[in-house]
């Protein structure tokens, strides 16, 4: 228990950015929710419709449904890219004894490149006509019949325009897991090997459970990040062919600055907030359980 | 809980209330004489043109000319070409009602709601008190104006719209100009088989699509089926709104335009045009140029031509008419137009024709006549010539014409068609009641 004194000068401390969270984060929310119970262009008079935008939403547009559970596959195949491949690299990490710097500087490069120029590159990359590197690599591989117009046919662009976000991102979770893979007690590791533990017994049984915490807090940071993506997909396709990529955020951005629906956008940036927060609680709750199992 | 909730959401309400206290009024928007003292300042104009084009660059001039008679004057230009981010950037300045002195619009149902609040000068009046009315082409000034013919935009440019097309692949696939709308499949067909991409489209910008949606309707029901569409009064189920669906699945059946077209950008369009990749291509004057001056590609410089829009069989509309945009207007913001706003108006807008028609551009008047560039080919005064035949009538854009929403789904299906991805049935139900949702919203 702090003593008077000390919990005062905490909470003086804690004002300022408290009230900075509020302002910046809690009262946009509130206002968008607000907003939801309106129907407003931004130049015409504010009508109240009460639930009405809620009703569209949940009953009456396909584009919304469509976009939810785009937003569901591109945050999917970036979970598996990021966590993934994060994992997977962080644990080969352990395991080198050169070279390391080098690897970690590599995978981290893409986390400080402007989305704009990630966008931009994996429209090349992706490109038919003139050719890609990507369909160039498959032709020299022998794969010539894959090759294709990655961000034109419908059912390989969510794939596409989900892998660049993966692809920059892994470098960062990849040093958050790899330092909490450091600080496994390595005589913890060594008798378990003593006692005859595979590398996979000595992985599931020792290692992540030791780093689990580390875990749960990327897995949530992956996912609220991933739930909001936006840029690469609104930059490479803008949500097309059709809606094909169009997810949550870029439809809300669209229904507001293009449609200049305010009041709906405002309903769609509200169910956001919920599927996040959604998000968040149903991954603790899950690894609370299977913690406690 | 409760009690911090409904305080936050008193806190939001009362912001959004101050805001709305905060947007002043208009003023009135016919008064284009304003009196008082020329008291020079700096005025901004938020527009989306090319950085380096020749409208900026002779605004630029104009203003520093202008500066030197009004010390103290300054046109501060905020430009976003990027058309989509410069709507939004509009949009959301209106929304807070901060529009500058000058900004552009197209004629569309947005800027039309923002004339109808009284926040854009009355052009036909300002431009007739500033005596420069007559100088306008008539179908530049129309082109700018919303359906009930009130004038609210003033034009800067005015374009022809062609089908540029390279003989020698034509030659080499076996097939000549097109006589009617409806040969262009075969055409396709012909250019596919012989190995040549037919069309080279800017598929990412999607306006480019959005041309070929309007051809058919304006051949076969004029230049009012798009503005009963638009309001629901007419729908894509009809005879001009079928025969479009169908002609564009059959471009797509034909494979008219290349692989992947709406992931690739305007750059990439011309290039494969001007490279001799593609035997077709769709763009305006303003392109002359890239397309007719020694600055084009020399393997593929004596083997472009054009054609115009071509006709169908039955075609209410003339072989002389066709899409002709007058660019992208520019508004005067109601709420700051004072004598200073005018009196630069008046200086700039009596100079500059004369300086733009010397950049070899054709001028929105008819009182200066185009300096074609010295490296120009001969295809560049051609093109040139087509503005001294134009018939009474033109193809508007849809895309100005639409509401926002369903402009936004018409692209969006218009790729799926074209693409093969939904059937001619599925995008005529999808548009029907896209426009009959939205539409009255924008068209009480």
């Amino acid at each position: 228990m702090l003593p008077n004194r000390s919990r005062l000068s905490v909470l003086v401390f804690l004002l300022p950015p408290l009230l900075l969270y509020g302002v910046a984060v809690l009262f946009p929310i509130l206002q968008s929710l607000f907003l939801s119970f309106f129907s407003w262009n931004g130049i015409s008079d504010m009508q109240f419709v009460g639930l009405a935008n809620y009703v569209r939403m949940l009953t009456g547009d396909d584009i919304f449904w469509r976009s939810f559970f785009n937003a569901l596959g591109y945050l999917a195949i970036c979970l598996v890219l990021q966590l993934g491949g994060a994992l997977l690299v962080a644990s080969l990490l352990t395991s080198m004894r050169r070279g390391r710097e080098l690897i970690k500087t590599l995978y981290l490069l893409p986390a400080v490149i402007s989305t704009v120029a990630i966008a931009f590159l994996f429209v090349r990359i992706y490109s038919l006509e003139p050719v890609g590197l990507l369909n160039q690599l498959l032709h020299w591989i022998g794969l010539g019949a894959l090759e294709r117009p990655w961000l034109s046919d419908i059912n390989s662009v969510l794939a596409a325009v989900s892998a660049p976000e993966g692809w920059r991102f892994t470098g960062l979770y990849m040093l958050i897991i790899y330092a909490a893979l450091l600080s496994v007690p390595q005589e913890l590791e060594e008798a378990a090997r003593l006692d005859g533990a595979s590398r996979w017994q000595l992985f599931t049984k020792i290692r992540f459970p030791h780093i689990m915490p580390v875990w749960i807090t990327t897995t949530i940071m992956a996912t609220t990040y991933g739930l909001r993506g936006f840029d690469i997909p609104y930059l490479m396709t803008n949500g097309g062919p059709g809606q094909s990529s169009e997810l949550l955020t870029t439809y809300m951005y669209k229904t507001a600055f293009t449609s200049t629906d305010f009041g709906y956008a405002s309903t769609i940036a509200v169910f956001i907030v919920v599927e996040c927060l959604v998000a968040v609680g149903l991954i603790l709750f899950m690894l609370k359980r299977k913690a406690d199992a | 809980m409760k009690k911090l909730f409904r305080t936050a959401a008193v806190a939001a309400a009362a912001a959004l209330a101050l805001a709305g206290c905060g947007s002043g009024t208009a003023s009135d928007p016919s008064n284009v004489r304003p009196t008082g003292e020329v008291k020079p300042r700096e005025i901004s104009w938020l527009l989306s043109r090319p950085a380096d084009g020749a409208v900026i660059n002779i605004m630029k001039k104009l203003a520093d000319d202008y500066t030197k008679d009004h010390p103290g004057f300054s046109l501060n230009l905020i430009t976003t070409p990027d058309r989509p981010s410069y709507i939004q950037k509009l949009e959301t300045l209106a929304a807070a009602n901060k529009l500058p002195e000058l900004f552009d619009t197209d004629a569309t149902p947005f800027a039309q709601q923002l004339a109808k609040q009284g926040k854009m000068v009355d052009a036909e009046k300002l431009l007739k008190s500033l005596d420069v009315y007559d100088d306008y082409r008539p179908s530049a000034l129309d082109y700018q104006r919303f359906d009930d013919g009130s004038l609210n935009m003033i034009p800067f440019q005015f374009e022809l719209e062609f089908i540029w097309y390279n003989k020698a692949l034509l030659q080499k696939a076996g097939v000549s100009v097109p006589k009617s709308l409806d040969d262009i499949p075969a055409m396709c067909t012909a250019l596919r088989n012989a190995g040549i991409t037919p069309f080279a489209i800017d598929g990412q910008d999607q306006w480019p699509l959005e041309r070929y949606v309007a051809y058919q309707p304006f051949r076969e029901a004029g230049p009012n089926f798009i503005q009963k569409l638009k309001k629901g009064e007419a729908k894509f189920s009809d005879a001009a709104g079928q025969k479009t669906v169908e002609w564009l699945a059959s471009l797509g059946k034909a494979k008219c335009f290349q692989d992947g077209f709406s992931s690739q950008g305007y750059s990439d369009a011309q290039n494969q045009f001007t490279s001799g990749q593609a035997a077709m291509y769709n763009i305006g004057t303003w392109e002359l140029p890239s397309l007719a001056t020694d600055k084009l590609n020399p393997s593929v410089r004596e083997d472009i031509d054009f054609f115009t829009l071509p006709t169908t069989e039955g075609s209410v509309t003339a072989a002389n008419e066709f899409v002709s945009p007058s660019g992208i207007g520019m508004a005067v913001n109601a709420k700051t137009y004072d004598p200073l706003v005018s009196d630069f108006l008046k200086f700039a807008l009596t100079k500059y024709p004369s300086e733009y028609a010397a950049t070899g551009a054709l001028s929105p008047t008819t009182n200066v006549e185009t300096v074609v560039p010295a490296n120009a080919t001969p295809l560049y005064k051609k093109a040139l010539e087509k503005a001294t035949d134009l018939g009474d009538e033109q193809a508007m854009p849809w895309d100005t014409q639409l509401d926002p929403t369903t402009n936004g789904r018409l692209q969006q299906e218009l790729v799926l068609l074209v693409q093969g991805n939904i059937t001619p049935e599925q995008f005529t139900s999808t548009m029907d009641s896209t426009i009959a949702q939205n539409a009255p919203k924008f068209f009480k």
